[in-house]
């Protein structure tokens, strides 16, 4: 791998670090490969707001290439939502940028003593004066940025107001609406003062074995092309599952408390499709294509909504007006808020309002389903950490605690449920239970595997999509996969079989890896970080489901059923190889992976 | 009586259920617009099958089995080797399951499809039914 550039806010100094070649090759890349980096400095007592709290940015050995759905990078540190382990990849094409600079990342430590930007020219970093774009939204500052500099080909990952304000569910966000969402980083880079980082680079990414390397990305991409999967992504963007979802009892209604709403056909991704859709956006050389491109009665050509926004502004609202959707997610955006939290701790809100625990008095103004000028308003309000909103900032753990209802939200670990319902796909149960950074859907879509994209080559079978302990190694086993995914840094969209993945991150790093081995990276990843998270408090205790998810629906197809939860992680703990008692990696597991040198910081 | 999939009898048979099931009257009421199913050679089959049903608000209007791509394009065109196929026939292989491993491919506007998903499952039910014998 090329160096990664340390870059130390609060002195200004810069240095290359160098990774030692035995971790690239146990942890590949991405996400693994920041938790080994991370692994001493991650503790109990960090503050993730504090200048020591790291922001390290990493690509995969295949980012930047031509490869299928590999434009992206992930960054990773300490959520301030859940204060366990951080990461959130995103796509576009700043993480394929920054390897054409020389480096495969960036770790930021420090504080800088007033808003800056960074300014990565190939090999040169510049501090630059954020002063002008400081409270900026994330597309302005963008724009600003670019004629800033104005040097052609730019690209500029950047914070919004709510990062700059700590709002604890704050993201990053380039090439206009691209996000690092989840776990809050943004507010970590707010901490800092550190407002954007643009990247310009020309150099080559390295390839081990280029000649190998160029047929096999061809037929990937080829293959990725003909691919019924790719195509429904293609054309109806990742909302084009909606229907499918909600016909299984999948999708969430009415802040996970309703069963049939009608209006899901109205905003799904078919719908965009037939409606407001422009066009389609791709990250960089993706042939999936998977970004929307609607335009509104205003004419102005728009970001249009993925999945997550649609259903959290949609359905979890019981709101069916696909315009309003694309508005409150842009508005997200342009704040810099993850759309999944934002959109939960609202429903939280409403949901509150109609139980009487809070009051217009608390609010400031009335919440009922349907109505969505509320949602905008609160949207703007957290942003701010203004009135209502200053507590809704810190998540919907500390929001519902707050009203003395902490289970009333619908989160894991501090991190709000995306929207997929283990009522009616029950993998999701133990997905959420277990995932290292809280309630995250994508540490394994296993919605796609309860739905029978089971994929025999990773060890995954298809079982049904209320089953219970039977399917636990199964999540397992696409965790691991996932794992991998993360740390390539792989699009999840890239439905490309694992041999062909593991053909081609041979061919680039000059491995003999097969399928087993790499699974084998991404279970040692994945384990690595439920250490980090041990040893930042994490137990058998943390894994679990909020009230609501554990309640059955009165109505819809996924009527009267609940997952068993405790069985089904009975059955994981074991498949996992963790103690039942601690959910701890148990000391055989640990040397089985080759971490025999973490045991004594969770085995005391 | 034996209805061997597949076979002319067979398409005539589906044809049959499909105008006569309430259920699937009920849930493909909506439904507009013929299928192609390209039935690629493996297995016991030697010869690539082509078997068109044209599919209208809950009722079969018509089936026909061709030697070629029509030159009309249909609403939908369904392909799979017969090895999938005859697990899908078996309920060995759910559709769905089918589409998302790369087992059948599906041409045409994805946006009616997914929002029809269960008109096209309960089409396979209907098959499904009416099979009594599967070459092997």
């Amino acid at each position: 791998m090329q160096p990664i550039l340390k870059v130390n806010l609060t002195t200004g100094e810069t240095s290359e670090y160098i990774i030692p070649i035995e971790w690239e090759r146990d942890y590949i890349g991405g996400a693994s490969l920041a938790a080994r980096m991370l692994y001493p400095i991650l503790t109990a007592d960090l503050d993730p707001f504090s200048p020591e709290s790291p922001l390290l940015f990493l690509n995969g050995p295949l980012s930047g290439t031509a490869g299928p759905t590999v434009g992206r990078f992930v960054v990773c540190g300490k959520s301030p939502a859940t204060r366990l382990w951080a990461e959130s990849n995103c796509g576009g094409f700043w993480g394929p940028e920054l390897r054409f600079c020389g480096y495969d990342g960036l770790w930021i430590t420090g504080k800088a003593r007033k808003p800056v930007y960074l300014w990565l020219n190939d090999g040169q970093l510049t501090f630059r004066d954020a002063a002008a774009v400081w409270g900026k939204d994330t597309y302005e500052a963008q724009s600003v940025i670019k004629s800033d500099i104005g040097v052609p080909g730019i690209h500029v990952l950047t914070i919004g107001p709510a990062g700059e304000k700590g709002v604890k569910f704050a993201g990053m966000y380039c090439d206009h609406g691209r996000a690092a969402g989840r776990t809050g980083l943004g507010s970590v880079a707010g901490s800092k003062n550190l407002k954007a980082i643009a990247v310009k680079g020309t150099k080559k990414i390295p390839l081990t074995h280029p000649i190998d390397f160029a047929p096999l990305r061809s037929a990937s991409n080829r293959f990725l092309r003909e691919d019924t999967v790719s195509q429904v992504i293609h054309e109806l963007g990742t909302a084009g599952i909606a229907n499918y979802s909600d016909y299984l009892g999948g999708t969430p209604k009415k802040y996970y408390h309703q069963g049939i709403f009608e209006g899901v056909d109205k905003v799904s991704g078919s719908a965009m499709a037939e409606t407001i859709l422009t066009g389609v956006s791709a990250c960089h050389a993706c042939v999936v294509a998977c970004g929307r491109v609607v335009r509104l009665e205003d004419g102005e050509k728009r970001k249009g909504p993925e999945y997550e926004t649609i259903i959290g502004f949609g359905p979890n609202f019981l709101n069916d007006d696909l315009a309003v959707i694309v508005r409150l997610g842009e508005i997200c955006d342009r704040l810099g808020m993850d759309t999944i939290s934002a959109s939960n701790i609202i429903g939280l809100a409403y949901h509150l309002f109609e139980k009487g625990i809070i009051s217009e008095q608390d609010i400031g103004f009335a919440l009922r389903w349907g109505e969505m000028s509320g949602v905008e308003k609160l949207l703007n309000l957290m942003a701010r950490r203004e009135g209502i909103g200053n507590i809704m900032a810190d998540g919907s753990r500390q929001f519902g605690a707050h009203f003395g209802a902490e289970d009333e939200a619908v989160q894991v670990n501090g991190l709000e449920v995306a929207y997929h319902d283990p009522r009616g796909v029950s993998g999701m149960a133990l997905v959420y239970a277990t995932s290292p950074r809280g309630a995250c859907h994508n540490k394994s879509d296993y919605f796609l595997v309860d739905w029978g994209q089971a994929d025999t080559s990773i060890g995954v079978q298809f079982i049904g999509r209320q089953a219970g302990a039977e399917k636990s190694a199964n999540v397992a086993h696409h965790q691991d996969w996932r794992s991998v995914c993360d740390s390539l840094v792989m699009c999840l969209f890239g439905n490309v079989p694992a041999e062909m993945v593991a053909g081609l991150v041979n061919a680039a790093c000059g491995y003999d890896y097969n399928v087993n081995d790499l699974l084998r990276c991404g279970e040692r990843g994945w384990n690595l970080k439920r250490i980090i998270n041990n040893r930042m408090g994490l137990t058998s205790s943390n894994d679990k489901l909020p009230k609501a998810l554990l309640q059955p629906l009165a109505d819809g197809p996924a009527a009267g059923y609940v997952p068993p939860l405790e069985e089904m992680l009975t059955a994981y703990y074991q498949a996992r190889g963790w103690d039942p008692e601690t959910g701890k990696p148990t000391p055989k597991k640990l040397a089985e992976l080759g971490l025999e040198w973490v045991a004594q910081d969770i085995w005391k | 009586m034996t209805v061997k999939f597949p076979s002319p009898e067979w398409l005539q048979t589906l044809y049959e259920k499909l105008n006569s099931d309430e259920r699937y009257a009920q849930i493909a009421r909506k439904w507009e617009g013929d299928i192609l199913v390209v039935i690629e050679p493996s297995g016991p089959l030697n010869e690539k099958l082509f078997y068109y049903l044209d599919l209208w608000h809950g009722k079969c209007r018509k089936t026909e089995i061709l030697k070629d791509l029509p030159s009309i394009k249909p609403k939908f065109i369904l392909t799979s080797n017969y090895e999938n196929i005859s697990h899908i026939m078996k309920n060995k292989l759910d559709p769905m399951q089918a589409m998302l491993t790369r087992k059948l491919q599906v041409h045409g506007s994805m946006a009616y499809m997914m929002r029809n998903v269960p008109t096209v499952l309960d089409f396979v039910r209907c098959a499904r039914e009416v099979t009594t014998e599967i070459l092997s």
